[in-house]
């Protein structure tokens, strides 16, 4: 008995075998995908808050498939994990027809041609439409250009425990500048020996959390992040912002703690003015709510914009919705967008996640009507500030994300952190 | 003849007992050599093809979209950009800086994984009632997702967590494990340990039962001392297995990624920015893949030098 | 020749001599070990039947209200059920490659070598050192190429290749380098006698491989097969930048459903974990006894 050929003859059915698995397990999977007929309309959100996909998926989502008769196909996804998905799935064709991201994402998705222009579809919408969504439209715009539509509208503002406030003899109608709040907040602040017991005032130092912090301060003082294009937050307004910011955590005069603690994602239980760990925070509308919701009993409120020399707050179109540039079911799509955006509904959402509505007409709904704390974030919507529109925002944003936490944590002076930040951002925009 | 038993000899060197473990006598018919290595050659050429084809070619892939600038979002493909990425990484003071976290995080780890690995498993390689049980047990953390038990640990040392219960329980304050650059990195490294502990433990163990007994009773009637049992008889009879699983911990603890994601995202102040973390930003989230691949080869030269100094370092001693 | 005799009485009448000479000490250690080690576990447990309102601030083992709320809403809520099917599914595509095709690879390498087969063996082995991230947009390319699956044509043209579908995401796991080595060193220690006196008798390479070394070799399968299980079990990044499709998702990318960020849900996402934990722990406790002996006689010997 000859063995090689039996080898052969062997070897090669294995090999065979396996292939043919892999390639039958790539078919048979992907086969699915490619039945004609109707197909589901596939929507990506961003995010996995647990409130917001039970809304969307147990009943804003059904309700749309009863009036269109389509079947959608709705996925979460974690906001880490978003753009690796996103950008594979581009590049493999595989992006779902509408999609969900931050307005941080437009500029580069629109110089990729990977976004409908949807102003022809805006134009569609009745002008009492257009003019209740107006305010919150503009955030989905890149360069005077519809791309996306907001799903919720979301802001930051300074929350307080009126019972420490009372107790320090602190009246809260007194406090409408950061200097202001700043010398409250030395009242407010407990220490034991050095270590601070309970903090006066807390801002976002977690990653990301820096530059909407310095967001507000710098507005506030007047500057901004960019100008166009070009970079400007390392203006002398900048560094009297970052300034005030590092002084807050710096020193023996420190009146905030847990520097990098991201206590703004943390459930309501958790936050530093349930726990009484700090007597004033910047909360976002989302947190804010959620801390009402959860503790009744808790008197919380919410400062007004504040000023250096004009109210500002960080604040804009949250996340919403982008209709892919390659889908084959843009009506669909839009009706969809369409049917998220409509008075009723857009409403129900920003319910559901604890966001500010998109539509200025929200203000009547039960839902702001009946919750204090909303309708302070609904009234400083004017003064809200939200992040550059521009190429490469998140990869700016990181870098001077990067260079505010080593002023914060005193490895290098608010000035020199804002010029280098300034430096690797102008090779980011260059290059 | 020749070539069959060069290869049995190179076969001799990689064993730990040393002293040529295979005898060259091992095909005596000579006439089937050919024939058998032939059979041989088919035996592997399966696995070879497919290694060549989805580890090798994806190598040189990967080397020449390096040289381009690619972005998954663009509609055009990769552009040849010649070495510009290569000179805009090296010359990127927070990548080179990733680098040395990368050197600090393998340093950090492996040390005293080592040293408790071998202490385990030299507990472990007397049979006793219960051993079953302590392999296994010890063993466990390996299995599960690097994914899965980085979110225990993140609650494990988060400000309410269980290790700060324990701490303030025994009236030591509480402690921000993740937030001060001091203790960031060990934290991680401190959790990786707890998760290579059982695989490194296994293949040592593997090793000390290679070692034959005879050797530690030649070492006893010699009058030899534990400690000197230690380093004349075990430490020598696990050199091989000691050199293999250096070098497997030193690839892949330089390529972490999972847990410093999970755990810090590379804060605070970079202190646990670890070089795959930053190649995952310009990969994914700055969607640079020509500058990414560039990063990654160089984090490869990295891994592949310091394995060479640590093998080569342990290889000299005696 | 003396040699392997020699070896023998490693595993035999050295350790009769030792288990007189276990001492206390070192069994306590032993157990405070095994404790520290599984203790994050046991917490994980714990706070899968934890309510969510419960899980800060409480280091107890035991859960005041046990609850299953977090089991249920980690399978409604993440899909779990179908994501680990998928998981299965490839999980033993991989276990199956790599027990044929390592396995005889590592085979070859130590029973029948040839003209630069070592050579050829430590350039694969090699490979086991190229970092993920080199190879990571390279493969994925490559898998939207792949020839004839997922729409594509002949040239790779046209679809979406192995993307997005279980085959994609067993794709770079079909052979490990490691498992080769481990079955070369298996081998290279198994006695050649056997398939000389087989080979006298006509048997061919196969049949000697298959009948007479294979059977032998249930610790070695076993490794294999449980280090191809976790590889593929384990994995997130792949199948996170493969994967579009709720229907295609492993169980490491359903756990993320409760990953929202900085606000985790501890319970839920415990949960989840202790449900995927439970496949690889059972095949691990089953073939446990194989596990370690397989390393033991395969790692290194030879």
């Amino acid at each position: 008995m000859d063995v090689v050929p039996v080898i052969r003859r062997t070897a090669a059915p294995v090999a065979l075998v396996a292939a043919a698995t892999l390639v039958l397990v790539g078919c048979s999977s992907s086969a699915g995908g490619d039945d004609g007929g109707s197909e589901p309309l596939t929507v990506w959100f961003p995010g996995t808050s647990e409130p917001e996909i039970d809304l969307v998926t147990n009943t804003l989502v059904p309700q749309f498939e009863e009036e269109h008769d389509v079947e959608v196909d709705v996925t979460f996804v974690d906001w880490a994990d978003l753009a690796p998905k996103l950008n594979s799935a581009f590049a493999a064709g595989t992006a779902p027809d509408v999609f969900g991201h931050g307005p941080a994402a437009a500029a580069d998705l629109v110089a990729n041609e990977r976004v409908l222009d949807l102003t022809d579809y805006v134009s569609t919408l009745s002008e009492e439409d257009r003019d209740d969504l107006a305010a919150s439209l503009i955030g989905g715009q890149v360069d005077g250009t519809q791309y996306l539509i907001p799903l919720s509208v979301s802001g930051q503002l300074v929350a307080y425990r009126a019972d420490m406030l009372e107790d320090a003899g602190i009246d809260p109608s007194s406090l409408r500048t950061w200097d202001d709040v700043r010398a409250a907040a030395d009242e407010l602040t407990e220490k034991e020996g050095d270590t601070i017991t309970r903090a006066g005032l807390l801002l976002g130092t977690a990653a990301i959390q820096r530059s909407i912090s310095f967001n507000a301060l710098i507005s506030a003082a007047g500057g901004q992040l960019m100008d166009g294009t070009e970079v400007a937050f390392d203006s002398p307004e900048g560094v009297a912002a970052l300034e005030f910011f590092t002084e807050l955590y710096a020193g023996d005069s420190a009146v905030g703690n847990n520097l990098g603690n991201d206590y703004l994602n943390s459930a309501a239980a958790q936050q530093p003015l349930v726990t009484g760990d700090a007597a004033m925070t910047l909360l976002t509308s989302q947190a804010a709510m959620q801390i009402a919701a959860a503790e009744p009993d808790l008197e919380i409120g919410v400062l007004p914009a504040l000023s250096f020399m004009q109210p500002a707050a960080f604040g804009g179109a949250g996340a919403g919705l982008f209709i892919n540039a390659d889908t084959e079911a843009t009506e669909l799509s839009w009706d969809f967008i369409e049917f998220m955006s409509s008075p009723e509904i857009s409403t129900a959402y920003a319910e559901g996640t604890g966001n500010i509505p998109i539509r200025a007409s929200a203000a009547e709904s039960e839902y702001v009507q009946s919750s204090r704390v909303l309708q302070a974030f609904l009234a400083e919507m004017p003064n809200f500030v939200p992040n550059p529109n521009v190429p490469s925002w998140t990869q700016i944003r990181d870098v001077l994300d990067a260079q505010l936490e080593q002023a914060l944590a005193g490895v290098a002076t608010p000035d020199a952190a804002l010029k280098a930040a300034a430096d690797q951002a102008a090779g980011i925009i260059g290059g | 003849m020749t070539l069959t038993s060069t290869a049995a000899g190179e076969l001799a060197t990689s064993s730990p007992a040393g002293a040529g473990a295979r005898p060259a006598k091992a095909r005596t018919r000579r006439s089937g050599s050919r024939r058998l290595a032939r059979a041989g050659f088919l035996f592997v050429l399966p696995a070879v093809i497919y290694i060549v084809g989805f580890q090798l070619v994806p190598v040189v892939y990967g080397l020449v979209l390096s040289f381009t600038d690619y972005s998954p979002l663009a509609r055009s493909g990769p552009e040849f950009v010649g070495g510009a990425n290569f000179a805009k990484v090296l010359g990127d003071p927070r990548f080179l800086h990733s680098l040395l976290v990368t050197g600090q995080y393998v340093l950090l780890v492996l040390p005293p994984l080592l040293i408790l690995a071998l202490l385990l498993a030299m507990m472990v390689n007397k049979p006793f009632r219960g051993v079953g049980f302590f392999r296994s047990a010890l063993y466990v953390p390996h299995i599960v997702s690097l994914t899965a038990v980085s979110m225990i640990w993140l609650w494990l040392y988060s400000d309410n967590g269980a290790i700060n219960g324990l701490l303030e329980g025994v009236g030591l304050g509480s402690q921000a494990w993740l937030l001060d650059p001091d203790s960031a990195l060990p934290a991680v490294a401190a959790m990786r340990v707890w998760k290579a502990l059982g695989s490194n433990m296994v293949l040592l163990l593997a090793g000390l039962q290679t070692i034959p007994a005879e050797l530690y009773e030649a070492a006893r009637m010699d009058g030899a001392g534990a400690w000197a049992r230690f380093r004349y008889v075990t430490l020598p009879g696990l050199k091989p297995i000691l050199m293999y699983v250096v070098a497997t911990d030193i690839i892949f603890l330089a390529q972490s990624f999972a847990e410093v994601f999970v755990l810090t995202k590379g804060g605070p102040l970079e202190s646990t920015t670890v070089a795959n973390v930053l190649i995952y930003n310009e990969a994914f989230q700055y969607n640079s893949m020509g500058s990414a691949s560039a990063m990654a080869f160089v984090l490869f030269a990295f891994i592949a030098a310091f394995s060479l100094v640590a093998v080569r370092n342990f290889a000299r001693r005696p | 020749m003396s040699v392997t005799l020699q070896r023998r009485p490693a595993s035999g009448s050295g350790f009769r001599r030792w288990r007189r000479r276990l001492r206390p000490g070192s069994f306590l250690v032993l157990f405070a070990s095994s404790m520290l080690v599984l203790l994050p576990f046991l917490w994980m447990i714990s706070m899968a039947f934890t309510p969510t309102e419960q899980a800060f601030g409480d280091v107890s083992l035991l859960p005041a209200e046990p609850t299953f709320d977090n089991f249920v809403r980690a399978v409604e809520d993440a899909n779990l059920l179908p994501a680990l099917l998928n998981s299965l599914i490839v999980g033993a595509i991989a276990v199956a490659t790599n027990c044929v095709f390592a396995i005889a690879a590592g085979y070859g390498f130590a029973m029948l070598p040839f003209r630069g087969s070592t050579a050829l063996f430590y350039a694969l082995i090699a490979t086991t050192a190229i970092p993920i991230s080199v190879t990571l947009i390279p493969l994925f390319l490559m898998a939207r190429g792949f020839p004839l699956t997922g729409g594509n044509d002949i040239l790779g043209q046209g679809g979406i290749g192995l993307l997005d579908s279980l085959g994609g995401i067993v794709l770079p796991f079909i052979v490990l380098p490691l498992n080769i080595f481990l079955a070369r060193q298996y081998f290279s220690s198994s006695a050649p006698d056997l398939a000389e006196a087989a080979r006298i008798d006509g048997a061919g390479e196969l049949r000697v491989f298959w009948k007479i070394y294979l059977p032998l070799a249930r610790p070695l399968v076993a490794v294999i097969a449980i280090f191809s299980f976790t590889a593929v079990w384990d994995d997130f990044l792949w199948p996170l930048v493969t994967i579009s499709s709720p229907e295609h998702q492993t169980v490491q990318l359903a756990l993320t459903r409760f990953l929202s960020a900085g606000n985790i849900q501890y319970g839920p996402m415990m949960a989840g974990a202790v449900i995927a934990t439970l496949p690889v722990l059972i095949v691990f406790l089953f073939n446990q006894r194989h596990f370690i002996s397989g390393l033991s006689e395969g790692s290194v010997k030879g």
